[in-house]
């Protein structure tokens, strides 16, 4: 296909001349070569409908002043932003949007970061003529058990009316009555139940929609920004850790066109409390019967002492939410220091995993024909931005066909023969069918299929890629017969000692019913971890370790795309977990001697290839897509 | 020479004494400090002071425009919401911590410039010394108003509702 040339336009901004692509509006045009025109209700992931009129331009040959938010360039046109008549519409729009608003911006979570506020220092009037009393709408409004509206703060901008019909597809919020009664709210004034709600608080404008888990909490000039991963699920999507004295305030959003699309869903946004450290903690080790506390050293030596008689019968169990750094000790621990091939990261729930590609990367859904959620809203469930992403390419055009994860012969019938580019998104749990549909839709369809497989946790990826399972080695090499036990078969298989290693509450090991039969009988437990949990009771040994909000390291999501995170808080008196594992190895006689989360990462780029992609912002591909 | 200065010498030493005297009859400057107080200019900038409303709610709303004025960033300031069964001020959002460090503070007065209710002011109170930096922490209990005297609290703006906070005019 020839790659169709897009007509340029040249147009005048302020004298200065830029050329833009036919169908880009004034204030895309203006913006790439600098010049700023203040707006409000325009978003540049919805469509413009230029009701807040705060980006009124002058437009030679036009009688009017025109939106530039919602005006298209055409060639020659000469637009100019900083006449005296654009001032006073400007000035005049500022004091309209004013009259009603309470300016209560002392106690608005939004002050300090609020585009009206901004604008109206930069372009408003410096008083108001308004001699009347306010009108008065509710405050303080429960949208939700998540969000609170402000109806008083708000100035019918529409962005999140938009976004609940335009991006997540909900229609939740409307607009409701006409005129200077309008006020936003849902159906019945019924509680909100989108999965996206939190992206309402970000885009509106005002301090109208605010989160109810951020109330209060801070200013914006007191957060430190840490940029990082959600740690909620495998979508990777790219966020800011917003803390203020070492406690997080709230998770906010990071533009990722490739992953995220600058949205977060409402499962990964409002976890941060789990991430949050409550005490400070010391190693624990268990004396006849009682757990006491020790020195760091002590209990690695302990830890020491005991897998040393376990040897090649102690298992490990490192959570899908650790970075790809501690993975690669993990691994070397068990598998070169320890010779024990029992390794796993899996949860019970898990089938075996194979070697995959998985070759359909989450930007890549905008470009095909018709994509089958195998299993539906599970899918959805499991990584809830996808559905943002679907939805996105549905209006688009794209086909999306929702069927039970069973469902392989519906699924096929389904899907017209004339498709070009199929995509097939799954759960892990439903991999053996989506591998089944793949090769079934492959010989109907004339283009190619592809599949996206929703791995468990923030690094699922990561863990099968270097090799956290009982059957495999880093980049799914064969074990040439020395494969161990999965995680399902460890109760019966006659082990000595167990290692848990887990840092996220929300990707933790819950013991199975077999498993909480199995656990008080073994003679060593060390459990690594960063809360408290039921686990503790059982342990022989208990290590304090880093939250994911505590560490640096990279982690890889679903689509093999490896990113950073960083260390948000600081929690000094915890031993960085890698240097647990190094410690513990170089016990058992090992000589490792890494400084530094880097080192450790360029070793793995060095003895991995494909994650060498970690480098050039790239995604890991273990073949060739199709 | 000797002898000229023994005969002068009882008249100097009357001299003396008669100067000594007249200081015992003129007013008194000094006052016995820790006892008594000078009273201070009505614009002193001394130790700070928050007010409340004049049914005894706090004027502070916690949102800490004093702790961004500050130039030498003394002022901590956590806020909370007030809830019908804990109601510490009028609106939505109170000062669950407020904390001056009274050490590093410059007695500049921005604090009182940037609150936007009015709630800081600087006041009277110059007495500060104490024997341990520990204790130069103001907390919020230490600057409040006492309950009864918030009556007769003159800074209360006349003709101000009580129950809504006043929001300065911009």
């Amino acid at each position: 296909m020839a790659t169709v040339q897009t007509e340029q336009v040249t147009l005048t901004v302020n004298g200065q001349s830029v050329t833009v692509p036919k169908g880009t509006l004034i204030l895309d045009a203006a913006k790439k070569i600098g010049i700023d025109i203040p707006i409000f209700c325009s978003h540049p992931k919805m469509a413009p409908v230029a009701v807040c009129r705060m980006c009124l331009v002058e437009v030679e040959k036009m009688p009017k002043l025109q939106p530039a938010c919602a005006v298209y360039v055409a060639d020659g046109m000469v637009v100019k932003t900083t006449t005296e008549q654009v001032n006073k519409y400007q000035k005049g729009v500022l004091e309209f949007l004013l009259i009603n608003h309470p300016l209560d911006c002392p106690i608005c979570d939004k002050g300090g970061e609020c585009p009206l506020q901004d604008q109206t220092y930069q372009y408003g009037p410096g008083a108001s003529r308004y001699q009347f009393d306010k009108a008065h709408f509710d405050k303080a409004v429960p949208l939700s058990d998540k969000i609170l509206l402000d109806r008083e703060r708000c100035v019918l901008c529409w962005r999140c009316t938009r976004f609940s019909e335009e991006i997540s597809g909900e229609r939740e919020l409307a607009l409701i009555q006409r005129g200077v009664h309008t006020i936003i709210g849902t159906f019945n004034d019924e509680p909100a139940k989108s999965a996206y709600q939190g992206n309402w608080t970000e885009i509106c404008p005002v301090g109208a929609l605010t989160s109810r888990q951020y109330r209060f909490i801070s200013r914006p000039w007191d957060l430190d920004r840490t940029p990082s991963i959600c740690p909620g699920c495998s979508m990777g999507c790219n966020i800011q850790i917003d803390a203020r004295n070492n406690k997080i305030g709230r998770f906010q959003s990071r533009e990722n066109l490739a992953v995220d699309d600058s949205w977060l869903c409402d499962y990964g946004r409002y976890s941060f409390p789990n991430f949050q450290r409550q005490s400070m903690e010391r190693p624990r080790v268990r004396r006849d019967g009682r757990l006491e506390e020790v020195a760091y050293e002590d209990a690695i030596a302990f830890t020491v002492d005991a897998l040393k008689r376990a040897g090649g019968q102690a298992a490990g169990w490192a959570s899908p939410a650790d970075t790809n750094e501690e993975l690669v000790l993990f691994r070397r621990l068990f598998r070169e220091v320890l010779r024990s091939p029992h390794l796993d990261h899996r949860s019970a729930a898990v089938p075996d995993a194979e070697p995959d590609d998985m070759s359909l990367a989450i930007a890549d859904i905008e470009r095909l024909d018709c994509a089958v959620v195998l299993g539906g809203q599970e899918v959805i469930d499991a990584a809830p931005v996808l559905h943002l992403r679907l939805f996105k390419a549905q209006r688009k055009g794209l086909t999306v066909l929702k069927v039970g994860a069973g469902q392989v012969a519906e699924a096929v019938a389904g899907v017209r023969p004339d498709c070009t580019v199929v995509g097939i998104l799954a759960t892990e749990a439903n991999k053996a069918a989506a591998v089944e549909l793949q090769s079934k839709l492959q010989r109907k369809v004339k283009g190619s299929v592809r599949r996206l497989l929703v791995t468990t946790g923030p690094n699922g990826r990561g863990a099968k890629d270097l090799g956290i399972l009982p059957h495999l080695g880093p980049g799914y090499a064969s074990l040439n017969g020395q494969a161990g036990k999965g995680r399902t078969e460890w109760p019966g298989a006659g082990l000595r000692a167990l290692y848990v290693h887990e840092s996220s509450p929300l990707h933790g090991f819950t013991p199975s019913d077999a498993e909480s039969m199995w656990l008080p009988t073994l003679p060593l437990i060390v459990f690594h971890r960063f809360k408290p949990s039921p686990l503790d009771e059982m342990a022989h040994v208990i290590l304090p370790g880093h939250a994911f909000t505590e560490k640096d390291g990279t982690v890889t999501n679903m689509e093999g795309r490896v990113q950073r995170i960083s260390r948000g808080l600081d929690a000094d008196w915890v031993l960085e977990d890698w240097r647990v594992f190094q410690e513990i190895a170089n016990g058992l006689g090992a000589g490792w001697a890494y400084e530094s989360v880097a080192d450790i990462t360029a070793e793995l780029v060095g003895s991995l290839p494909p994650y060498a992609a970690l480098n050039r912002g790239e995604r890991v591909l273990w073949s060739e897509p199709g | 020479m000797a002898l000229r200065e023994i005969l002068l010498g009882p008249i100097y030493i009357v001299r003396a004494l008669l100067t000594t005297f007249k200081h015992n009859t003129r007013p008194i400057v000094t006052i016995e400090y820790p006892e008594r107080q000078k009273a201070v200019p009505p614009r002193e900038r001394g130790k700070h002071i928050l007010h409340r409303y004049a049914d005894g709610l706090e004027k502070c709303v916690g949102c800490e425009l004093c702790a961004i004025a500050c130039p030498v960033g003394c002022i901590v300031v956590e806020a909370a919401e007030n809830t019908p069964e804990h109601r510490v001020s009028p609106g939505e959002r109170y000062a669950k911590r407020y904390e001056i460090n009274l050490l590093r503070c410059i007695y500049c007065g921005m604090c009182e410039e940037a609150c936007p209710y009015d709630a800081i002011t600087m006041g009277p109170r110059y007495d500060l010394a104490d024997d341990h930096p520990d204790k130069f922490i103001a907390v919020k209990e230490d600057m409040l108003e006492p309950l009864s005297a918030s009556v007769a609290d003159t800074a209360v703006p006349s003709g101000a509702p009580s129950a809504q906070p006043v929001a300065r005019k911009w």
